[in-house]
């Protein structure tokens, strides 16, 4: 599915640079810029772009306030362009900082990481702590369970299995269930007793 | 920070002072080290290594943004699998044997039971790795090798052999992400345990081979695979 983005951004020569970079990891549908934020909101809503890629400084409060409004309604991601230091009071409005000094690669990552990252479930959990449910699809993960097996166990959908998975890597940086194990013991959410049923062990 | 381009009048030493990490690409044209201030054109013509072909490995092991579509199709093949196969030599023979040895060194110094399922883990990955190298070695080499000397060689029965490099893309999986979950499990999650200075080593051995292991696979994946289709494209309008 490929997307849309929309980048705000005052000095042109960093905002061409971005357009390049970005454009040419070949992501974006359509790639929109603006040079001031008189704008904004129009765009915004007439563009409904994935990703809002914007400098700090072309917010307002007012602004900010609106943009937490609309992204109670509609999945956009914001990351701010930084050159150097920017209001700490905004810091919660950004799913991702590009520092201006980043390299290609860096920004690759960064972009995609926004765009394979559900946002809900980020702004909820600060760290990688596990929710209680997280723990139990890890401890059933151990004891060798498929996601089916795990939905049946836990009457949930198979869907939530994943979702629950999916959030599990993103938290904890650990993709293979091997390594989920190793996790499981190291805190105590399986004992190796609980393993021996599981053919991967 | 901008990525040195290495280019032929540099010198050889230029190179690791760019980025120690490349000191691993020198054995694989089987260059020795004490190379003094000889260019990077000088050892190529002394050892009769293709210029163009050391620049390309250079260069995209040091900057994972550096490929130039234009140059890349024209790579030989069998220059190509010969770096990929000492790689792959150098894996077996110096990386994992290492790694062995640091997992071993710090299992010894740790007193946490989790160290048995991390060993576990450790040990699972490693044959999971050397199936991965097997089967480079032993099924997709030798055939992406035969498709390329066809040419040469056209008494080869290639319309016989029941291969291609889309069966060997489709099952290319990737042997790095493990590895970074190791890692991750050594920075974050496992406790304070065991001698500090193993660990830190064993954590830089595990940065150095993953990255090794990811510009590898991306020579497989756009380099090599995009090649070898192109070849077998031609061989089929033959
Ligand atoms: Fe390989």
């Amino acid at each position: 599915m490929r997307k849309t983005i929309l980048i705000a951004e005052q000095s042109e020569v960093v905002r061409k640079g971005l357009i390049q970079i970005i454009g040419s990891f070949d992501l974006f549908q359509n790639i929109h810029e603006l040079a001031c934020n008189s704008n904004i909101k129009a765009s915004i809503i007439k563009l409904e772009p994935d990703i809002l890629v914007i400098n700090p400084i072309l917010i307002q409060p007012e602004f900010s306030g609106w943009l937490k409004d609309y992204r109670s309604k509609k999945e956009m991601k914001i990351a701010a362009v930084v050159y150097a230091l920017f209001d700490d009071e905004l810091k919660d409005l950004f799913d991702e900082i590009i520092q201006i000094g980043d390299t290609r690669l860096k920004i690759r990552n960064k972009i995609d990481s926004l765009i394979s990252r559900p946002r809900e479930t980020q702004r909820q959990d600060p760290g990688d702590i596990l929710s209680p449910r997280e723990k139990d699809v890890v401890r059933l993960l151990a004891k060798g369970l498929t996601n089916k097996e795990i939905s049946e166990e836990l009457f949930i959908s198979p869907h939530t299995v994943i979702t629950h998975r999916k959030n599990i890597t993103r938290k904890l940086n650990i993709k293979s269930v091997a390594g989920l194990i190793v996790y499981a013991i190291i805190n105590g959410i399986v004992n190796v007793d609980e393993l021996h049923d599981n053919k991967n062990v | 920070m901008a990525e040195l381009i290495i280019t032929a009048e540099m010198k050889l030493s230029d190179i690791i002072e760019a980025n120690k990490r490349a000191l691993v690409l020198f054995p694989r044209f089987g260059i020795e080290l004490g190379f003094g201030d000889k260019t990077v054109e000088d050892i190529c013509r002394n050892m009769d290594i293709d210029l163009q072909f050391f620049l390309l490995m250079v260069n995209t092991f040091l900057n994972p943004d550096y490929f130039p579509d234009k140059k890349l199709k024209n790579v030989d093949v069998e220059m190509l699998i010969s770096y990929l196969a000492e790689s792959h030599n150098y894996y077996l023979e110096e990386r994992i044997p290492y790694l062995q040895s640091l997992i071993s060194q710090f299992k010894h110094n740790v007193d946490h039971p989790a160290i048995v399922q991390l060993e576990k883990f450790f040990d699972q990955y490693i044959v999971e790795v050397k199936d991965h190298l097997a089967y480079e070695d032993e099924t997709a080499f030798p055939y992406m090798a035969m498709i390329s000397s066809y040419r040469k060689k056209p008494d080869i029965p290639v319309g016989q052999v029941d291969y291609s490099v889309g069966v060997f893309e489709e099952r290319h999986d990737n042997i790095e992400e493990k590895l970074s979950d190791l890692k991750n499990l050594l920075i974050k999650y496992f406790p304070p345990a065991g001698d500090r200075y193993i660990r830190i080593r064993l954590l830089n051995e595990l940065v150095d081979f993953e990255e090794d292991l990811i510009n590898h696979a991306r020579i497989e994946d756009k380099v090599l695979i995009p090649v070898v289709k192109h070849l077998e494209q031609k061989l089929k309008s033959m």
